[in-house]
């Protein structure tokens, strides 16, 4: 068999298209948007005159690390969905004689191919965008011509957005097993190790420590750094102790289980809660910090209401700042769990269509799913929010009584956004009918 | 004896392949019935229409329960999900239990979808996981035991409903000789012994033979038939859904 049947045999359709084609290429798409439209924030922030520069420089650096994690995710959950889609006839390549290297090698080329359709069509979506985006008003001037990224940028994002899928690929690629009797998803599931909190606690000890002493630092640009730092270094540090918290609660779901989908929504989380944390973290954070600044926000505009024209202008644009990154975190995330659910429907479609003819209703299967994503993500995003609250509690009260309508538009913006990850689950239930249905056709 | 399941005149084609060509059957309680043949000679569609999992083009299939008789092919897809739920059970050559859940989890899932309390489905899974003598496996994960511990936790969820038949499909497909033979003595036991009806499709002649009847099909069609029904072997029935 030449080189050239095995491409062709590797680019047949297969089980589950073409949702399983159009999910990470619509994935990549919104990832190439959301770059994109963020860089091109980033650019017309920097391009900002005036005294406040440098504060709108620094919040849209911050912006730009907490839309890092989901886009992180939703690349790699991209890039593996476009792996695994390829099972059988990974499978029959191995069984034909081509070597894991080369059947590695194709689908990695496969998920490029496809992050190159879809970084190319989020491009040219962000050509529509970004004239909306030109309307934002900060620091009392609409952002105009500014928020167009230079013409570099574009050919930058998208080769940015090729490797992200190549190297997800390649990364993902570990976690399957590529042999002649079929792709499985290595099953040694990592375990949550109680050290992690731990060094959570050290790090926001450490964060804290640097963060009351930042006078010592001297110049303002190794203070911006230290400020940058200590935030990521508490985002990290989310991510350390996260998935420890969504095991005690989904401890909790086991006990009162008292359903099939409850059970299994339950079980699913608890084994592996890392995953489950994975896919919410970017939510955890953004709820966070949209909380922590809306509060901020909230209490610097009632302060300054018929003040400082120059604060409540500020107030005003954090709180703007906010809702942007609040409403494309969840986008991302909707994005990235639409395709994560896909490709695990794809993993374990045998079981499903096991499942469905010993009589369960794909009602169930999919109420399972959603639990299984909806109930963490309600976990972080309340908790997030609520810790938030805690941190800054005589403000958030002052805030409330003051300037409630922000803090309302911002627990609106987390309702809609989980509405928004719903919606994400919803899409890939075709997914499942179709594997449903293919699982029918056997003599 | 009664009849369990009356099948007549099935047919079935996929696009211009034709599965099933005129296929009838009884299956009665306490039988065990193997269904033999090459691939693609409609064995699985055999077992998937008398399952109520696909629609025969033509022919029908009477499930004849306490109850009275329902015709599988004239049920609608709700209505054949909660008979497959309710009066059958299968078994699958790879187990496909659910990897998250442990063993009694397992075996408890079914009637946790019919219904039934979670501690009451427990207690009932542990005692069909004992019956198998595999009652000590009961909080540990699937992926923990050995292929022949799997099947025969499939065979306990397939118990779980006290269903009228298992189907079983290449039961004993993934494991060797011995623990094939364990197995089937497994299924066996706790089918027709038990009053159930078995209907196993496999390629196995050592499988067939622990059978009462066996069905040989090429084409759609079954081509020989050996084995008489055999009469439910003493023990203790339980009652049937």
């Amino acid at each position: 068999m030449t080189l050239v049947s095995l491409v062709r045999l590797f680019g047949r359709r297969g089980v589950g298209d073409p949702a399983t084609v159009a999910l990470p290429a619509i994935a990549f798409a919104v990832v190439t948007l959301c770059v994109t439209v963020v860089a091109g924030g980033v650019h017309a922030f920097f391009a900002l005159p005036g005294d406040q520069a440098l504060v709108y420089r620094i919040l849209s650096l911050i912006a730009l690390v907490l839309l890092g994690v989901p886009l992180a995710t939703l690349g790699a959950s991209a890039a593996r969905l476009a792996a695994r889609r390829r099972d059988e006839r990974l499978s029959t390549l191995r069984l034909l004689g081509a070597s894991t290297r080369l059947v590695s090698a194709l689908t990695v080329v496969e998920a490029t191919t496809v992050a190159l359709a879809g970084a190319l069509a989020g491009a040219v979506a962000s050509l529509a965008a970004l004239p909306f985006g030109a309307l934002l008003r900060f620091d009392g001037q609409a952002l105009g011509a500014a928020i167009w990224p230079p013409l570099w940028a574009y050919p930058g994002v998208v080769a940015g957005v090729m490797l992200l899928a190549a190297a997800s690929a390649a990364i993902g690629l570990r976690r399957v097993m590529l042999t002649p009797l079929g792709v499985r998803t290595r099953t040694v599931v990592p375990r949550v190790r109680r050290i992690r909190a731990v060094i959570a606690v050290l790090v926001i000890a450490a964060a804290a420590a640097a963060m009351s002493r930042l006078g010592l630092f001297g110049s303002i640009a190794v203070v911006i750094a230290v400020m940058l730092g200590c935030f990521a270094a508490v985002l990290a540090v989310l991510g350390l102790v996260g998935p420890l918290v969504l095991r005690g609660f989904a401890r909790g779901w086991l006990r009162r289980a008292r359903t099939a989908g409850r059970l299994l929504a339950a079980r699913s989380v608890l084994d592996d809660p890392k995953a489950a944390w994975r896919q919410v973290s970017g939510v955890a954070m953004v709820s966070f910090v949209a909380v922590f600044a809306g509060v901020g926000a909230a209490f610097a505009e009632a302060s300054a209401s018929g003040g400082d024209p120059v604060a409540r202008t500020l107030a005003a644009d954090i709180r703007s700042g906010v809702l942007i990154t609040l409403i494309m975190s969840f986008a991302m995330v909707a994005c990235a769990v639409g395709v994560n659910q896909a490709a695990a429907v794809l993993d374990r479609r045998a079981l499903y269509v096991a499942l469905d003819r010993a009589g369960m209703p794909a009602r169930v299967m999919h109420a399972a799913r959603s639990r299984a994503v909806l109930a963490p993500l309600l976990v972080v995003t309340i908790g997030a929010a609520v810790c938030a609250a805690v941190v800054v509690l005589p403000l958030t009260g002052i805030a409330l009584f003051l300037e409630p309508l922000t803090l309302l538009v911002i627990a609106g913006c987390l309702a809609a956004g989980i509405g928004l990850v719903w919606a994400g689950l919803l899409a890939t239930r075709p997914v499942l009918a179709g594997v449903l249905a293919a699982g029918l056709v056997e003599v | 004896m009664r009849t369990l399941i009356e099948a007549r005149g099935l047919t079935k084609t996929f696009g211009a392949t034709p599965a099933l060509r005129g296929v009838d059957l009884d299956v009665s309680t306490g039988e065990s019935v193997a269904v033999m043949g090459p691939s693609g000679s409609g064995k699985t569609t055999l077992l998937h229409v008398l399952a109520g999992i696909t629609r025969p083009d033509a022919g029908t299939v009477r499930l004849h329960r306490g109850a009275g008789v329902v015709d599988l092919g004239a049920a609608g897809e709700k209505r054949r999900s909660e008979l497959r739920r309710t009066s059958f059970g299968f078994v699958f050559q790879q187990g496909l239990l659910v990897p998250e859940l442990t063993v009694l989890e397992n075996v408890a899932l079914p009637l946790l979808l019919n219904g039934v309390a979670r501690t009451d489905a427990a207690a009932e899974a542990l005692r069909l996981l004992a019956s198998l003598g595999i009652g000590e496996t009961g909080e540990r994960r699937v992926g923990e035991l050995s292929g022949g511990q799997q099947q025969r936790v499939a065979i306990a969820r397939a118990q779980a409903v006290r269903p009228a038949v298992v189907f079983a499909d290449e039961p004993t497909g993934a494991l060797d000789s011995v623990t094939s033979g364990e197995v089937m003595t497994a299924l066996l036991a706790s089918t027709v012994n038990s009053g159930r009806a078995l209907i196993v499709v496999t390629h196995d002649e050592a499988v067939a033979a622990r059978c009462g009847r066996v069905l040989r099909m090429r084409d759609g069609m079954v081509v020989a038939e050996s084995g008489a029904p055999a009469p439910a072997a003493a023990g203790e029935q339980e009652p049937v859904r």
